[in-house]
């Protein structure tokens, strides 16, 4: 997958001239990261940093806004020379920004990772940063230097040390089995959370990823739950038999934003992350769901039919002041506010198709990202330039794809099986 | 359905047991054909009575139409015979909705065929009601399910 974006990238930098939306790419160099160590301890160092520097570049391909030039053993530099790096050498490369660094072996066993971006043009430093992680943690260290170097170029954060949750789905039709899962990013450390007796939806993490709200069949109707992603324990959000749905966890972790059914109605309630008396914050007929915070917390986006169409309406976090935001014809549904609180991506049917599109928080500047025709749920990256969600093929299997807001096409996820409903988390740190 | 073939399997295994012990009176044979008991029974008369478990809704409506409410009322009739029954009213989504869109239009229509049912007198303790969104097959209808 990452040779064919490589390509792609390729292709529309050569198109560059024709097209005005054509988004500019800085050629990253990634050197070999170098060891101060010596004997063994520094040849192992030395491979350690050989893998992270693989990872960084893996992660900066995987991003629009940066090229990462193949990584070469023969670009090898002394420790000295990390932070004196050789500017004409790159600069020749064609290279607009570099990152070096170091691994050190602790005397306990653990890791110092350094990390240091340049501007190579101006021969000057951007950003650095140090980590310590365990011995065999270098992955970790490997995201947190792509993030710095991803943030220190766009001015967004990175999304490498982050994890998403969705619905694993094996089987079909009746017979489908579904797991809530989890994974870093990267693919690695994938978990199952629940072990597939029943129905699971709508894995929503916590801002950290140390929590996931979903919904589940096990009472025999939809109803939220909380699990801890370590520990593996589970609690109802409510102690109540009430229909649940739509789970979202305010940015600050503190509250979960939800759908309750009341009779034939689905309004969206507020209420503790630790429970609770849920406060309502919706009172139209009809269907109010889908609620999804600005990243201050003081706003909830959501889905209404209170006008006849599902459209999407914007309140304070308290319920008060709620005002419709979208306009347009078909139906719009399942809004997601950006992390930088710009946009709002949503899926809407029209045409006899769902597509993925994002509009200002303002409302204005609605485009479409997607084709569909069946594709939904968008959930922001921590960049707040790409998105994840679910497209059903013809077939009725569901994938889980990303596109970036600059309109280039979906790629598919790499993920063990089936997948729908996916969540991206925050920076964990 | 399953428990119908376990009360089957246990009793081969119970005659069979008996038929090899001797000194033991035998019991007359079982019946040929596999009668429906319990709740079985009842969700076959259930089908038959009121004509259909299942309505169907125009998509995206919650509205009951004229051949919704005729079901529902042959099933509010078998209901009211039959106090003892406890059914669930599972309502679906579209397929094309969004998936918690599709949640809470099926509560929705199962929520509206609860409250014709309780119009037409059926005790709201007989009713229960869920929502299967877009997560099983056959969209835009509610079905009556005889519980116990």
């Amino acid at each position: 997958m990452t040779t064919s974006y490589f390509l792609s990238i390729a292709a529309l930098a050569a198109a560059a001239p024709a097209s005005a939306q054509q988004p500019a790419v800085t050629v990253v160099a990634v050197p070999p990261l170098t060891t101060p160590d010596s004997g063994s301890k520094g040849g192992q160092s030395l491979g350690i940093g050989w893998q992270a520097t693989q990872m960084i570049v893996t992660d900066l391909r995987s991003t629009s806004e940066l090229m990462p030039l193949p990584p070469d053993r023969k670009d090898f530099y002394s420790y000295p020379e990390v932070t004196a790096p050789t500017f004409s050498k790159w600069r020749a490369a064609g290279a607009k920004t570099l990152v070096t660094g170091f691994v050190q072996s602790r005397a306990d066993g653990r890791l110092t990772f350094g990390c240091y971006v340049y501007d190579v043009d101006k021969g000057r430093e951007l950003a650095r940063k140090g980590f310590v992680v365990g011995g065999g943690d270098w992955r970790r260290a490997a995201h947190r230097c792509s993030g710095l170097a991803y943030t220190a170029v766009t001015g967004a954060p990175g999304v490498f040390d982050t994890r998403i949750a969705y619905v694993a789905e094996s089987g079909v039709g009746d017979a489908k089995v579904k797991r809530i899962a989890i994974m870093d990013s990267d693919g690695f450390d994938h978990r199952y959370l629940t072990p597939g007796g029943n129905i699971v939806l709508t894995p929503r993490l916590s801002p950290k990823a140390a929590q996931v709200a979903f919904v589940t069949y096990a009472s025999g109707q939809p109803q939220v739950r909380i699990i801890d992603v370590d520990s593996g324990a589970q609690r109802p959000l409510l102690a109540s038999d009430a229909m649940t749905f739509a789970p979202r966890f305010s940015p600050d972790g503190s509250r979960i934003a939800f759908s309750m059914m009341l009779g034939p109605n689905s309004d969206i309630y507020i209420v503790g992350a630790n429970g609770g008396y849920p406060q309502r914050l919706t009172t139209a007929p009809g269907i109010d769901t889908d609620p999804s915070f600005s990243p201050d917390g003081s706003k909830i986006v959501f889905e209404s039919d209170r006008s006849g169409t599902s459209q999407l309406y914007v309140m304070n976090a308290d319920g008060t002041n709620q005002r419709r935001l979208t306009f347009g014809s078909g139906w719009y549904g399942s809004p997601d506010w950006s992390p930088d609180g710009q946009w709002i991506a949503f899926t809407r049917r029209d045409a006899g198709a769902r597509r993925i599109g994002v509009i200002a928080a303002d409302g204005t500047g609605e485009k479409v990202l997607t084709t569909g025709p069946g594709d939904e749920g968008p959930n922001w990256a921590a960049s707040s330039r790409d998105v994840v969600f679910q497209r059903t093929d013809a077939a009725r299997r569901n994938l889980i794809y990303r596109v970036s807001i600059d309109g280039t096409e979906p790629r598919r996820l790499e993920i063990p099986q089936d997948g729908a409903d996916p969540d991206w988390s925050g920076v964990m740190d | 359905m399953r428990k119908a073939l376990l009360l089957l399997t246990m009793l081969a295994f119970t005659t069979a047991a008996e038929a090899q012990l001797p000194g033991l009176r035998r019991r007359a044979p079982p019946p040929a054909q596999p009668v429906l008991t319990g709740i079985d029974a009842a969700r076959a008369d259930f089908v038959m009575k009121s004509g259909a478990d299942t309505v169907y809704f125009g998509q995206n409506s919650a509205l009951l139409a004229l051949p919704a409410k005729a079901t529902l009322a042959a099933q509010a009739q078998w209901l009211l015979q039959h106090p003892e029954i406890v059914v669930r009213i599972e309502g679906h989504g579209d397929a094309g909705d969004t998936r918690d869109h599709a949640l809470a239009m099926g509560a929705r229509r199962a929520e509206e065929v609860r409250s014709y049912l309780v119009l037409l007198g059926v005790p709201a303790m007989q009713l229960a009601v869920t929502s299967w969104g877009k997560e099983r097959p056959g969209a835009g209808r509610a079905v009556t399910i005889l519980v116990r």
